[in-house]
């Protein structure tokens, strides 16, 4: 049972006017200089994303979607603009200080899940715990909370190398989900998967957003998955098209 | 951290078994190494305890002496006093052919009451003490008074002394050497008879009798200060005319002690030889390994900096990691060292080997920091944005 997407824009809309942006993005320009060439992966490039709102991202391949998501995560500096997260200008933050904004503000899923094979579930589960004060039993009981979350709490002592696709994609977002960040940045989490389990993933993901007013950027290339969400917006070449 | 880092070095057994063995033998070899090097300089740091430097050790074999001992006696009274009477010769006496720094032994096992070791048995004259600057802590050294084959005194170094009577009085005590009864009258210093980098040994001296003197191949000649060694030549002539028929060869103390201390430092090369090649080895080893790592764990790394890991929390994991594996191979490694002084195996001192199990573990984690800090370095600088696209 999902709300038609017109009712989600204007609550969407409700919710933008109400508070400062979560995430907002000022004319922001990436461009990738190799030897040889030099690409324009994002060109002028304005957003604005609201708390507790559920964004999705489409465009062709190469368009600069992935740029965009590592950007608003503090994994890559834009070569020029201003990025915000949360009222905080984050574009002098030395090292240590964005590995801990990381830590606490954001979750991040990805479209191969990046598990670390050589940990069993729960570890991997702890991880973004191990970067923040905590004890080994707090860790463990966070992070057995999020496997519930996710319905896995059967696999805590499984080897990422023993789950299924969704499986797998259900721990990262446990992962991303433990430390309890408001952001999670999701690229194109069911890229891997068939639809049943995309689908299965895509649910947990509107629960997050719903139950614990998670704000969600998700890349994706399903039409189907991005009616789900408050918003899409359509990138082409760098440069945002709707 | 630490329970991270061990559960990733468990998970992994199977490729950290092979660097774990590494390490864990590159321990044995250094422990090896530092046992032989500490044993070496404390033996260096003990001082020679006689005076050599202007000793010269004259030996002659073959020499046709008369038979009977007392004609003996009177021909080796000239030899003496032809020697004495040489300008530049200040001092000379006859011993057994085990002088210092030779390759020659002489040895007995003696007792006092319940205590029996092996001790090495000298021939000395009156002046032998004198000759080599040897001091006689407590008693005397012989004199007129002592007649070799009728009082059989005898003088004791001090590591004797220690091991037969400890703390109690030595002087005036009889020892046994075989059935033999043997009155100790003097304790002498220790001297360190094997070169520079062996310990001293226990010994004690009898009198030179009129018997060994048929048998005696061994002068010591001291010569008088500022003579140098084209004198050699013209005692070698002295020699050659009042020793009749013998092959005569002259040696310096100083050559000697030189031979000895070569001959000392042969196992401890080859082993440092051994030794260091391996360590190269392990070195090259560990720092493949490690910067292999780095480079398989390119993801690892970028998704363990986007939940929250700095730079130098990522560097710090990898040495953390290194650290861990070496702890391990140390513990073993001490486990087994810790038997050679256990089972005191090869009578070497505890405190050599724990000194040298202390310098070892140093040594591999000093190794591990230097190869690791560089790898551990270069994975802080890994690009999240781009580790993270890779597949
Ligand atoms: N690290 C990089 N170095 C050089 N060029 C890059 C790098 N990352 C991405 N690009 C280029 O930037 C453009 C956008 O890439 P990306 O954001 O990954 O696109 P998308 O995720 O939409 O497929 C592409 O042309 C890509 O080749
Ligand atoms: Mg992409």
């Amino acid at each position: 049972m999902l709300p038609t997407q017109m009712q989600e824009t204007s609550a969407t809309n409700r919710l933008q006017k109400k508070s400062t942006p979560m995430i907002s993005l000022k004319n922001i320009e990436k461009v990738y200089r190799t030897d040889t060439v030099e690409t324009q992966a994002l060109n002028n490039l304005n957003l604005n994303i609201g708390k507790g709102e559920f964004l999705s991202i489409m465009g062709p391949s190469g368009c600069g979607k992935s740029t965009l998501l590592n950007i608003m995560g503090l994994l890559d500096v834009p070569t020029s603009g201003e990025v915000r997260i949360d009222d905080n200008t984050t574009t002098n933050f030395p090292d240590k200080q964005l590995a801990a904004f990381r830590n606490r503000k954001i979750g991040f899923i990805f479209q191969s899940y990046h598990l670390i094979n050589d940990l069993k579930v729960l570890d991997n589960v702890e991880l973004p715990l191990l970067y923040r004060k905590s004890t080994g039993k707090e860790r463990s009981i966070l992070a057995a909370q999020a496997l519930e979350k996710v319905g896995l709490s059967n696999r805590m002592k499984h080897f990422p190398t023993q789950l299924s696709g969704g499986q797998k994609q259900r721990v990262a977002i446990a992962r991303a989900i433990v430390g309890q960040p408001e952001i999670i940045l999701a690229d194109e989490p069911t890229g891997n998967l068939d639809s049943n389990m995309g689908n299965e993933i895509m649910d947990i993901l509107l629960q997050l957003n719903r139950n614990d007013g998670t704000t969600i950027v998700m890349v994706t290339h399903d039409e189907q998955m991005a009616r789900k969400t408050h918003r899409l917006v359509r990138l082409f070449d760098g440069s945002q098209v709707l | 951290m630490l329970s991270h880092l061990f559960k990733l070095i468990w998970n992994k057994k199977k490729q950290n078994f092979l660097l774990l063995m590494e390490m864990f033998v590159s321990f044995l070899v250094m422990f090896a190494v530092f046992t032989l090097l500490v044993y070496y300089y404390k033996n260096f740091k003990v001082p020679h305890g006689f005076q050599y430097e202007n000793v010269w050790a004259v030996n002659y074999n073959d020499a046709v002496k008369p038979d009977r001992l007392d004609s003996v006696a009177l021909y080796m009274q000239t030899v003496r006093q032809t020697l004495l009477g040489v300008d530049g010769v200040q001092d000379i006496t006859f011993t057994s052919a085990n002088i210092p720094f030779s390759f020659t032994q002489n040895n007995n096992f003696v007792s006092y009451n319940k205590n029996k070791v092996l001790a090495n048995v000298y021939e000395a004259e009156d002046n032998y003490a004198s000759l080599f600057n040897l001091s006689v802590i407590s008693g005397r050294w012989f004199d007129k008074t002592d007649i070799a084959g009728q009082t059989n005194t005898i003088v004791i170094n001090n590591r004797l002394k220690e091991s037969l009577f400890g703390n109690d009085e030595a002087i005036g005590k009889t020892i046994l050497a075989g059935d033999e009864k043997l009155r100790v009258i003097g304790v002498s210093n220790d001297m360190k008879i094997d070169g520079d980098y062996q310990p001293t040994e226990n010994g004690f001296f009898r009198k030179l009798d009129t018997a060994g003197l048929k048998y005696n191949s061994t002068i010591l000649v001291k010569i008088r200060p500022g003579i140098d060694a084209s004198f050699e030549p013209k005692l070698f002539k002295v020699l050659n005319n009042v020793i009749r028929n013998a092959n005569i060869e002259i040696e310096h103390f100083t050559k000697k002690r030189e031979r000895k201390n070569t001959l000392s430092l042969v196992p401890m090369i080859l082993l440092s030889v051994v030794g260091g090649f391996l360590i190269i080895n392990v070195a090259l080893g560990l720092f493949g390994v490690l910067w292999y790592n780095i480079n398989k764990r390119r993801c690892e790394i970028g998704l363990r900096r986007a939940v929250g890991a700095s730079g130098s929390a990522i560097s710090w994991q990898l040495i953390g990691e290194a650290l861990v594996l070496s702890t391990l191979a140390i513990i073993l490694g001490s486990f087994f060292a810790v038997q050679f002084p256990l089972l005191n195996v090869f009578d070497l001192p505890a405190g050599v080997y724990l000194t040298a199990i202390a310098l070892a573990i140093a040594f591999i984690y000093g190794l591990v920091m230097i190869c690791a800090l560089y790898p551990g370095k270069q994975a802080a600088a890994i690009y999240p944005a781009v580790a993270l696209h890779e597949e």
